[in-house]
């Protein structure tokens, strides 16, 4: 009896074993579901066409323009569920169109999104006032991570970068600067797409997304035009009128596609 | 036969390691390293600097810094024993070379000036064309090029290991051995070192470093040229947005107070590049044709010549060629204003920059006793 006793005893310590390391590692039922991913890689383009950073083009004035550097933050980047509620997927992201391809890839809630949109520029809050310094290196608005974005304490970052050379007439060499440099709170503008057809996140699945962005549409659109030759340069820190009218401009240059 | 109580024992080591096994220290990636026998360094990082980041496999240690020190500062690294890493690189010069050229131990010359290694702990890329990305990969450049120091690095590894001898007196594998623990002299090791007390080469003690602190008042010509720096350049008749200022901030950063936004830059010198494309010589792209790196201000009123190529012996040269608007070309930096009358700063103006930069001197780090010639 007592060795029968003790068989059964060490059987059950067994099994608990077995339990412990067969489940261990799974998650409990009543934990959260494991979330997807979503990715958006951004593409560069000049009036529908890919292009890339460094390719001369034709603005809409005829005159040849090179775009040699265009960086933006987005901040932040969220996703909206069936349900109306926006969730944030991404912080803060800096882009260089420089990099072809360049991707953002987070983590999203299992659910149904019907909308998604981005901030072009940095919300106030992390704007102006803040130390580059405080971030780590890696982070987008670190001192380093900012890439030459970082204005001053005072007026902030800059929230586009859209530089290159152009020429006053076809044929002639691109010799004249292009400097658009827009920042401030006040430039700040929201890109929201309304999707026509939902899209589900499944649990541990990727769902992907290009989002181009046109860069002759932030010299022409449909309330406004820029003339690169009377108006080549803008440091809107300052204020200047030219820095907004380019914030809008670019506000409708996006496009999205699910891939 | 293994009884009840051996038993519940072993079942409960196995329990054990089935909650633990996943956090099980993997060798490779213990912090501090398994094998450490050296003395952990905290690295004080300045107020308002960023945080600087140190490759894992190469902490700090207060012997790797003095290790590193030593072969800093090692002419048995060169060829014919004549020359250091410090002899390019001259504290009184803010760690650069006051000639324009660095001459080798046969004479040759390169074609570059010798940067300044002040606060090179913060940079993120190396040398005027950006051709190495880590501090270590740096340093293992001047030792064997034929017109520098000229010693193939098996030969500079030989002699370390079997020192002290003829070339040197210091005792480099009882140093390496407890910098880095067993194991022999290699190079690898030689340029950890060396990086490791160049992260120590921080300046943070200049006269606008105590003002940014509160500790010390600029003039009122200082400060007047502190607000050219941040100020945008140009007529704003002729360049819109400008404000008569020195346009200096946009790549010498105040973010971080480094004094560079770290990138690569062509800044109006030539409209050609075929002797020196810089970072194009690197990438292979025509648009990155006569871009240089940025270098930091700090010491700048002590490390002329200036430019990538040395050719300007004074800041007041400097501060003419900004003032120019500098020499157009394909990729002149869209900052230069060269086709809009240069930035027409006025004498007044252009000396309260040059009061300014003076306000980035920091003596007291020239002149650290942790930094000099310990041989």
């Amino acid at each position: 009896m007592e060795k029968h006793k003790n068989f059964f005893t060490i059987r059950l310590d067994i099994l608990a074993i077995a339990f412990l390391l067969l489940v261990g590692c799974r998650p409990q039922p009543n934990e959260p579901e494991i979330p997807g991913s979503i990715r958006f890689e951004f593409n560069l383009q000049w009036s529908g066409e890919d292009c890339a950073v460094g390719a001369v083009q034709t603005d809409h004035m005829g005159h040849p323009v090179r775009i040699d550097n265009l960086q933006m933050y987005i901040a932040p980047i969220e996703i909206r569920n069936e349900r109306g509620e926006w969730l944030e997927i991404n912080d803060v992201a800096l882009l260089d169109f420089g990099v072809h391809g360049q991707k953002i890839t987070a983590a999203a809630n299992v659910d149904t999104y019907n909308a998604i949109r981005f901030g072009m520029g940095l919300p106030a809050e992390i704007n102006t006032d803040i130390d580059p310094a405080s971030y780590a290196n890696d982070h987008p608005l670190s001192v380093p991570g900012s890439a030459g974005m970082f204005w001053t304490w005072s007026s902030g970052y800059v929230f586009v970068k859209y530089e290159g050379k152009f020429a006053t007439e076809s044929g002639a060499q691109l010799i004249e600067p292009l400097s658009y440099h827009c920042g401030t709170d006040e430039s700040y503008r929201t890109v929201v797409f309304e999707l026509e057809d939902a899209f589900a996140i499944e649990s541990q699945e990727l769902t992907a997304f290009t989002i181009d962005f046109n860069a002759a549409a932030a010299l022409i659109g449909e309330q406004d035009a820029i003339d690169i030759v009377e108006d080549p340069v803008t440091h809107n820190a300052q204020g200047t009128v030219l820095g907004e009218r380019l914030m809008d401009l670019m506000d409708d240059a996006w496009n999205l596609t699910r891939q | 036969m293994m009884g009840s109580k051996q038993l519940r024992a072993l079942i409960a080591a196995l329990i054990l390691i089935s909650l633990t096994g996943c956090e099980r220290c993997n060798p490779d990636s213990c912090d501090p390293p398994c094998d450490a026998i050296a003395t952990p360094y905290t690295l004080e990082i300045p107020p308002f600097f960023p945080p600087m980041d140190i490759p894992e496999d190469n902490p700090l240690t207060e012997e790797g810094i003095e290790l590193g020190r030593l072969l800093f500062w090692e002419k048995s690294l060169s060829a014919d024993g004549t020359m250091s890493c410090g002899s390019c690189h001259l504290p009184s010069a803010g760690f650069a070379d006051p000639n324009q050229y660095s001459t080798g131990i046969t004479g040759a010359q390169g074609f570059r000036n010798a940067m300044a290694i002040v606060n090179i702990g913060w940079s993120t890329s190396f040398f005027w064309d950006g051709r190495t990305t880590s501090l270590e990969e740096q340093i293992l450049e001047p030792v064997s090029h034929p017109d520098e120091m000229a010693l193939p690095w098996d030969e500079a590894v030989s002699r370390l290991q079997n020192a002290p001898n003829a070339t040197t007196q210091t005792d480099y594998p009882n140093r390496f051995a407890h910098a880095f623990g067993p194991g022999d002299i290699t190079a690898e090791r030689t340029t950890q070192a060396i990086a490791q007390f160049l992260r120590t080469l921080i300046s943070a003690d200049s006269k606008f470093d105590q003002w940014r602190r509160g500790t010390a008042t600029l003039t009122d010509e200082e400060f007047a040229g502190y607000e050219m720096f941040i100020r945008e350049g140009g007529d704003p008749e002729t360049t819109p947005g400008g404000q008569f200022g020195g346009d200096c901030f946009h790549c010498h950063s105040e973010a971080g107070l480094q004094f560079s936004d770290y990138l690569f830059r062509n800044n109006g010198l030539d409209s050609v590049f075929t002797q020196d494309p810089g970072l194009a010589g690197v990438t292979g792209n025509a648009l990155d044709s006569g871009r240089f790196k940025t270098p930091t201000l700090r010491n700048v009123a002590l490390s002329a010549p200036f430019m990538h190529d040395g050719r300007f012996q004074t800041l007041e040269e400097v501060i003419e060629h900004y003032n120019s608007g500098g020499v157009p070309s394909s990729t002149i930096d869209p900052f230069m204003k060269y086709n809009s009358g240069g930035l027409t700063l006025s004498a007044v103006q252009k000396g309260n920059l040059l009061a300014f930069l003076n306000t980035l001197t920091d003596t007291a780090f020239v002149a650290d006793p942790r930094f000099q010639d310990p041989h």
